[in-house]
């Protein structure tokens, strides 16, 4: 039978995973672990349930880097001040993760560490550019690039003994401007077909886009960053003709990710609308649409 | 495994495997079957539960995760038995038909009015976008909550004051039932089938059945 240890500090988490063997799991929210548990063969030898590491629950900003707690909810990570100062664009996924209950009880350090390829919360952690700490059985501490940590579908770089405590990435200024848009099969409650995060700093002097950073989810292995069309933006005037280039850049690259998918057809059509509700939250120009709304 | 929960003010000490389910120890240990079991992977939200004053899925966290925290399920909103205001008010508006998705549906609007007596209607669909009902439509629960917020809400649709005033419109009086079957074969050329008494309006697939053809 399963066995359940609670560690309720770094040291005794620490100790927890130097026990751990293949077969352990670590316990965030429990809102994508539990039914796996329930699935035949699913019961782990021992299971690590994280919930009383109330160090780990903490947002905190250290000089011009945010710190998000692995533990953090979604429905912390909504509403907590600093998040939606310094990375609106997460607080932004965040309220589009799932129901209340789930938000209440999924964390960010879940998300990760489940790797779905439509996870939200990894949208939003490419396009802030985080670093994932990580500990492990020997107590060694580990930071490495969201985008080394998710590989793809439900797989990671993390070892067994392995678990995330935190995130950090730096801290958006006033001169930034950042955005989520995500599209589903329906508005609330709401797996993502297609997930699109921007930030962008604003030259409000010249009033163009000095820098860009995008990043599309639910499309290919796991979530990435549009090099090329980041690159493409930059220098450019906040005006409708740099929506447009935008717009057709997401498209450019969702058909680049998934070349021949079945689900291409739809996805590149739904990447203009994507665009188009992301470069609008930015408010930079007057509201844009596409050619054919 | 050995398990202490605080449920609607009581402590509960419970033997339980180590990997079971809030939502199973609710039901099947302390007793209490109020909260349900639907879909069982947090889309339907019957199982919905308030865990230190949040709304969750008590089908998607273990018991354990629940230790030392002060949970809160339907059989707990009635006080001395009086029902809580939101139970009175989805009575009175009509909220409830099975009743399946019932208990999930008050803890959302509970969580939510806890922690903002004055929601929005937005507000109230967002907190209720988690749970699934399959009868009513969401209008009467929407107003259900709102009335229960303090706010003025009119009913999702008028509501007869009384059943007997439904029961009235619905006639059984064979004469009358005579009358209305003279009116339809008048306009319509088409004899009800049977004779027009309390029973009915006879057999409707009379006209298409292979002994009743033309």
């Amino acid at each position: 039978m399963t066995e359940v240890r609670s560690p309720s500090t770094r040291n005794e988490l620490v100790a927890e995973l130097a026990q751990a063997t293949p077969r352990t799991r670590l316990l965030a929210g429990g809102t994508d672990l539990v039914r796996v548990l329930r699935q035949p063969g699913g019961e782990p030898d021992v299971l690590i349930d994280l919930s009383g590491l109330e160090e780990l629950k903490a947002v905190r900003l250290d000089g011009e880097t945010l710190h998000v707690g692995a533990l953090t909810t979604f429905s912390q990570l909504q509403w907590d001040p600093l998040v939606r100062e310094h990375a609106l664009c997460l607080s932004l996924a965040a309220a589009q993760v799932g129901s209340t209950q789930i938000r209440n009880a999924g964390t960010l350090g879940g998300n990760v560490a489940n790797a779905s390829p439509c996870a939200d919360g990894v949208t939003a952690l490419t396009v802030l550019g985080a670093d994932v700490t990580t500990v492990d059985g020997a107590g060694a501490t580990r930071t490495r690039p969201i985008g080394e940590v998710v590989l793809g579908p439900s797989r990671t770089s993390l070892a067994y003994d392995e678990a995330v405590v935190g995130f950090a990435f730096p801290a958006l200024g006033p001169e930034h401007r950042s955005a989520f848009s995500k599209i589903g099969s329906r508005t609330a409650v709401s797996v993502a077909r297609l997930s699109c995060a921007l930030v962008v700093r604003f030259d409000a002097a010249a009033g163009t886009l000095a820098s860009v950073r995008v990043a599309l989810g639910a499309v290919g292995e796991a979530a990435f960053r549009a090099a090329e069309l980041e690159r493409a933006l930059e220098g450019r005037p906040a005006d409708e003709e740099t929506a447009r280039l935008f717009a057709g850049g997401c498209v450019a690259a969702v058909q680049e990710s998934i070349p021949g998918r079945y689900s291409l057809p739809y996805k590149q059509h739904a990447a203009v609308g994507l665009a188009y509700d992301a470069w609008n939250m930015l408010a930079l120009s007057a509201p844009c649409e596409p050619a054919w709304a | 495994m050995q398990l202490v929960l605080t449920v609607n003010g009581m402590v509960h000490e419970i033997e339980a495997r180590p990997t079971a389910r809030l939502l199973d120890v609710l039901r099947d240990q302390v007793g209490l079957t109020g909260t349900k079991e639907g879909c069982a992977e947090g889309e339907c939200g019957a199982c919905t539960v308030i865990v230190d004053g949040q709304a969750v899925n008590s089908c998607v966290m273990l018991a354990v995760q629940a230790r030392g925290k002060e949970i809160l399920t339907v059989e707990g909103l009635a006080q001395d038995g009086e029902l809580d205001l939101l139970q009175q008010k989805f009575v009175e508006y009509g909220a409830v038909q099975c009743g399946y998705c019932t208990p999930g549906m008050l803890m959302s609007a509970k969580a939510l009015l806890m922690g903002n007596p004055v929601p929005s209607e937005q507000d109230i669909r967002i907190a209720l976008a988690g749970n699934l009902c399959r009868c009513t439509g969401y209008s009467a629960i929407v107003a259900a909550v709102k009335a229960a917020s303090g706010h003025e809400a009119t009913p999702a649709m008028e509501l007869p004051a009384e059943p007997a005033e439904l029961a009235a419109e619905v006639t059984t009086d064979p004469d009358t039932l005579a009358a209305a079957c003279e009116v339809v074969e008048a306009e319509t050329g088409v004899t009800p089938g049977g004779p027009c008494a309390p029973s009915g309006l006879g057999d409707p697939f009379a006209a298409s059945s292979p002994e009743g053809g033309e």
